[in-house]
C-alpha cells in the first residue's frame, strides 16, 4: 500500500514538474511564417492587405485584462501597434504574455468610423498617452484596423 | 443468456453505479462548478490573474530618450530590487514601457515624471481549474471531459430509478424534475 502511494506521489510530482516548465503557447491553427510581413509595412497601406491572410510578429505590449480576447502587438516602428482580436473564448491570451514575442496569422479587418466616433477615439488615445488634444483639429473620419487571427504563437 | 439477464437486480445495480460514479465525479464537479462561477463573473474580475499597480513619483531626471538601453537603466534605478528586462516599447513620445521577467512591467511617463509598476500574478487554483474548464490543457483532456459529461448524463438518468414509492420521481417529486427543465427553458425564450 505504502509503495503504491509513493509511486503515485512520484508520478504526480513528475507530471506537475513537467507541466510547470515554461514553453511556447499556441492558439488555434499553426502560424504561417511564409506570410510574414512587418506591421509598419502593413499599416502603410492597410487596405491592400484586407483580402488575404497575413502573419505579423512583434512584442506583446497589451492584453485584454478581463477576457484575454485581444493583444496589442508592437510594430517595428515607434509608437505603432496592431491589435489582434478574437471572439470571447475562441482564444484566451494570458496577461503574462506582456513583453513576450508573438506571431499571429489572420485576416486584417477594417472598421470605418464616423467623424464623431473618430474624435472620441482620438481623444481617448491622446488621454491614454498623456497628450493634448483638440477635437476641432479632426476634420476627417478615420478607420481602425485589427487582425482577426486564426493562429497565434507566443514565444516563451 | 436471457435467464442471466433476468437474474440481475437492475435496481440494485443502478444504485451501485450511481453511487460509485457519483463519488468519482465529486472532484470533476467541484472543478467545473468553481471555475464556472469564476468565469461567469469575468466582467467583474480576471479569474486567472490579478494585477497590482503602484505609482512611483520620480525626481527630475534627465531621461535619455535616444538610447533605449540607457533609459531602461534609468528607469530600473528608480525601483527597488533586481529585475531582468524582457523587452521595451515606446507607447507614445511621453510614455515608455519596460517589460520585466516574472510578469511585471514599468511604465514611465516622461511628462509627469512617474513610473507605474504593474505586477501580474496568476491565481494558481482558479487558473488551473479554468484551464481545465475551457479545454486549454492537453488535447487528451477533451476525451476525459467527454467521459465526465457522459457520466453526468448517466447520473441524471439513473437518478430517476433510485427511489421507489412515495418519494419516487414519478409522483409528486416530479415537480423538481419539471422545474429543472422549465427554468433553463424560460431563459432560452426571454
Amino acid at each position: 500500500m505504502k509503495t503504491s502511494i509513493a509511486k503515485l506521489l512520484t508520478f504526480t510530482l513528475f507530471f506537475a514538474a513537467a507541466s510547470a516548465q515554461a514553453k511556447d503557447l499556441h492558439f488555434g491553427d499553426a502560424v504561417d511564417k511564409n506570410k510574414l510581413i512587418k506591421i509598419s509595412t502593413l499599416m502603410e497601406k492597410p487596405d491592400d492587405y484586407l483580402s488575404s491572410p497575413v502573419t505579423i510578429e512583434g512584442t506583446v505590449v497589451g492584453v485584454c485584462q478581463k477576457r484575454g480576447c485581444w493583444m496589442s502587438i508592437a510594430s517595428d516602428k515607434r509608437f505603432q501597434n496592431l491589435r489582434i482580436k478574437v471572439n470571447d473564448g475562441d482564444m484566451v491570451f494570458p496577461m503574462t504574455a506582456k513583453g513576450s514575442k508573438a506571431f499571429a496569422t489572420g485576416m486584417l479587418t477594417k472598421n470605418q468610423l464616423t467623424l464623431s466616433e473618430s474624435k472620441r477615439l482620438l481623444a481617448h488615445r491622446a488621454q491614454k498617452n498623456g497628450e493634448a488634444f483638440d477635437e476641432a483639429s479632426v476634420k476627417q473620419a478615420i478607420a481602425t484596423y485589427q487582425l482577426v487571427p486564426t493562429g497565434v504563437t507566443i514565444l516563451d | 443468456m436471457i435467464n442471466r439477464l433476468k437474474s440481475i437486480n437492475w435496481y440494485r445495480l443502478n444504485r451501485s453505479l450511481h453511487r460509485d460514479f457519483g463519488y468519482f465525479c465529486i472532484g470533476f464537479v467541484l472543478i467545473y462548478a468553481i471555475s464556472g462561477i469564476a468565469v461567469n463573473h469575468r466582467d467583474d474580475w480576471n479569474p486567472n490573474f490579478y494585477v497590482a499597480r503602484d505609482t512611483i513619483a520620480t525626481p527630475q531626471v534627465n531621461w535619455d530618450t535616444v538610447n533605449d538601453n540607457v533609459l531602461i537603466q534609468q528607469v530600473l534605478e528608480q525601483v527597488d530590487g533586481q529585475f531582468e528586462v524582457k523587452a521595451s516599447y515606446w507607447q507614445s513620445p511621453s510614455q515608455f514601457k519596460v517589460f520585466l521577467e516574472n510578469d511585471g512591467n514599468l511604465s514611465l511617463n516622461l511628462s509627469q515624471n512617474t513610473i507605474v509598476f504593474e505586477r501580474i500574478k496568476a491565481r494558481p487554483v482558479f487558473q488551473a481549474f479554468n484551464r481545465l474548464h475551457l479545454n486549454e490543457t492537453h488535447k487528451s483532456w477533451i476525451i476525459v471531459s467527454d467521459i465526465f459529461a457522459g457520466l453526468l448524463i448517466f447520473l441524471a438518468l439513473s437518478a430517476l430509478f433510485m427511489v421507489k414509492g412515495k418519494y419516487s420521481p414519478w409522483r409528486k417529486k416530479s415537480l423538481w424534475i419539471i422545474a429543472g427543465f422549465v427554468i433553463p427553458g424560460v431563459y432560452i425564450f426571454i
